[in-house]
This record gives structure tokens, C-alpha cells and sequence, in this order.
């Protein structure tokens, strides 16, 4: 799965700390997720959703290979 | 915007667990210490004395596991799968182990086997585990 996180957290001015603090998660959740090492969880994708307060499918795609909504 | 605290709630919580765990392991160590040494040291092997040893040891290690369990809960979804993802390794590792250790007795490659010796495969895998695995996915 692929995501943007980095990029709408950078458009916020946001560091790793930050987001993380906001949803609960450790800094380095962040990282892995940004990385595409680690896929959240639904409730924790939707979290982040609202955080940025945008939809989830905004944020969120199938990497190449995996199938789509 | 910087949102950042000196110490989130997670990381609160996660300490306040993880000294709830040590204190809880410490205790359980000492029971078994009292369970192994005190019916030759202190109360020869009294059958009332090694029964009261015997529950107060399970007591003990079911406040440890107790312990542990609510550490579980109150990680992050990425340490819980980590130490999740660790414990299916120990448990793979330690039966395999297990097995092999068990029957050299039986084929005369040792005079005989400790079962508490197993302790040491399980910690070492599990420590071993969560570390390489935590590594593998937050690496910068």
C-alpha cells in the first residue's frame, strides 16, 4: 500500500513527533508507515484521516500489483 | 504547529506498564527462589510450607502474566505485532528446540537433559526476535 503521508505532513509542517503524538503511536510507527514498511491498521488509517481531515482514499492507494477499491 | 510533549500518553503508559512488569517479574523470580531453595534451607520439606511456596508462585507468575498483558495493550499497534510476530518466532524456535534437546538423552549424545534450560532458548529468541524485528521495519 502506498500512502502520503510525508508529503501532506510535510505540507503541514508537521515533524514525525508531532503526528505521532496526535494519534497515539510511537515516532517510529511513523516512519514505517511513510516508508511503506508497516501498513496501519483500519481504525488507525481512518485516525489519520481525520487528522489530516481529508478522506482516507486520499491518503491511502494499492501499491502496483495489489488490487484497488 | 508543534504538538510534541516531553512524554505522550503512550510513552507514559508504556513505562508505567513496563515497571508494573518489572516489579511483577522480580517478584515471580524470588518465589521461585523461595520455591527451589526454601524447602532444603528452611523449612525441610515441610508439606504445608512447599504448598504455601507452590501458590504463592502461581500467584506470582499470574500477576506476571497479568503484567504483561496489559504492556501488550497499551503499546502501539507496530510494537504489539512486533512482539506478537516475537512471540510466534519463540514459540516455533523453543518446540523445535525442545524436541531436539529432549531426545538427546535417548540417543547418548547427553547423560541427561534440564527442562529449565529451555528458559534460556525462549528469552534469548524473544529478545533476539523483538530486536531484529523492530530494527527490520523502523530503520531511518
Amino acid at each position: 500500500m502506498k500512502n502520503k503521508l510525508k508529503v501532506l505532513r510535510a505540507e503541514r509542517d508537521w515533524t514525525q513527533a508531532d503526528l505521532a503524538c496526535q494519534l497515539d503511536v510511537t515516532r517510529q510507527t511513523i516512519n514505517a508507515i511513510e516508508k511503506g514498511k508497516y501498513d496501519p491498521s483500519l481504525p488507525l488509517a481512518f485516525k489519520i484521516a481525520e487528522v489530516f481531515g481529508i478522506p482516507i482514499e486520499q491518503i491511502f492507494s494499492p501499491a502496483n500489483g495489489e488490487s484497488g477499491p | 504547529m508543534n504538538v510534541s510533549k516531553d512524554s505522550s500518553n503512550l510513552e507514559r503508559g508504556i513505562k508505567r506498564s513496563t515497571r508494573e512488569v518489572f516489579i511483577s517479574t522480580a517478584t515471580w523470580v524470588a518465589s521461585t527462589a523461595l520455591l527451589t531453595f526454601g524447602p532444603q534451607k528452611w523449612w525441610d520439606y515441610d508439606g504445608l510450607a512447599t504448598g504455601f511456596a507452590i501458590g504463592v508462585n502461581l500467584l506470582a507468575g499470574a500477576m506476571m502474566l497479568f503484567a504483561f498483558f496489559r504492556l501488550l495493550k497499551r503499546m502501539d499497534e507496530l510494537q504489539r505485532q512486533t512482539h506478537l510476530e516475537a512471540m510466534a518466532l519463540t514459540l516455533g524456535v523453543t518446540m523445535i528446540f525442545t524436541v531436539i534437546y529432549g531426545s538427546l538423552p535417548t540417543v547418548h549424545l547427553l547423560s541427561e537433559s534440564h527442562p529449565t534450560n529451555t528458559l534460556f532458548v525462549m528469552g534469548i529468541t524473544y529478545i533476539l526476535s523483538v530486536a531484529g524485528l523492530w530494527a527490520a521495519r523502523t530503520s531511518e
